[in-house]
């Protein structure tokens, strides 16, 4: 095992022993490059995705891009799978999917993730964003991934 | 053949929408090619987008945030500026992993034009086009600007 690979298993190893999903995020540039954080409530990971204007896709609107909408749950997903799944390495994605329910405001964003099946090759994720009401989600989303 | 008056206008301000502002700026796309129904986006390497810290390949949702922009000027390319056509789904197909310190290109294809909806395909590859990294098909409603 290279060393970069041996640094990502303790980064996911010391995530889920401090219930700190935070700390994967933190390795992955992509994650601080649309905003994302992650904190554990009540046992679930919580997913924010903060108000920032290179993330808008319709300035008129003003909207936030549904690619970044896309990525924001993709990214999500891949977490949810490494924090909850004994998994050492950022899984491959095979397919994504995502239904735009509603226009995203410019403002912040939450998500939920949930990991419906975990196979031998595959993992099968369900999540979901919303802004105030998680009851009027924003878009929701299912993503298949490769065991790695 | 009569010039396309309407599209001649709307390129370098589509352009400038999407190159200039937001997201598309914050990526450092170009659309190379914009015709009535057909986009095509080049993204050059950027290190702040790498999904995979061990690979430094560039993350999925940066090829989900090129699609749905090709895809999208793809669909406003045949409604024109008096409709908005937010995205209703897309669904994307990773074949393979993108390679770290390449560009992505990006195409998409209005397939059929409803009254109601806008049908599109994209692709994204790096050597060849006969061998892509991702496959979507998105759909976008029509609807009039209030």
């Amino acid at each position: 095992m290279d060393k970069g690979t041996e640094e990502f298993e303790l980064t996911a190893k010391k995530a889920r022993e401090n219930q700190s999903p935070q700390d994967i995020i933190d390795v992955i540039p992509y994650g601080a490059f649309i905003g994302i954080s992650a904190e554990v409530l009540d046992g679930n990971v919580l997913y924010t995705l903060s108000k920032k204007k290179s993330n808008i896709g319709n300035p008129s609107l003003p909207a936030i891009h549904g690619g970044v909408i896309g990525g924001f749950l993709e990214l999500a997903s891949a977490i949810e799978s490494i924090y909850l799944l004994d998994i050492v390495a950022v899984p491959k994605v095979v397919d994504f999917s995502i239904d735009y329910l509603r226009p995203g405001r410019f403002k912040k964003m939450y998500a939920k993730c949930s990991v419906l099946r975990q196979g031998r090759k595959l993992i099968n994720v369900s999540s979901m964003a919303w802004q105030d009401d998680i009851n009027k989600p924003t878009a929701t989303a299912r993503c298949n991934f490769l065991v790695p | 053949m009569v010039p396309d008056l309407k599209l001649m206008v709307f390129k370098p301000a589509m352009k400038l929408a999407m190159e200039r502002t937001g997201h598309g700026a914050a990526l450092g796309l170009k659309l190379t090619r914009v015709e009535r129904g057909e986009v095509e986006i080049t993204f050059p390497y950027k290190e702040e987008v790498i999904g995979n810290p061990m690979t430094r390949v560039v993350h999925g949702g940066v090829i989900v945030s090129l699609l749905d922009t090709c895809c999208g000027c793809a669909a406003i390319s045949v409604s024109g500026f008096s409709t908005v056509t937010p995205t209703m789904d897309l669904r994307l197909d990773y074949m393979q992993a993108a390679e770290p310190n390449k560009p992505i290109y990006v195409s998409a294809k209005v397939y059929k034009d409803t009254s109601s909806v806008i049908f599109c395909r994209g692709l994204a590859w790096q050597n060849a086009v006969e061998n892509p990294i991702a496959h979507c098909v998105a759909t976008f409603m029509k609807l009039k600007k209030k």
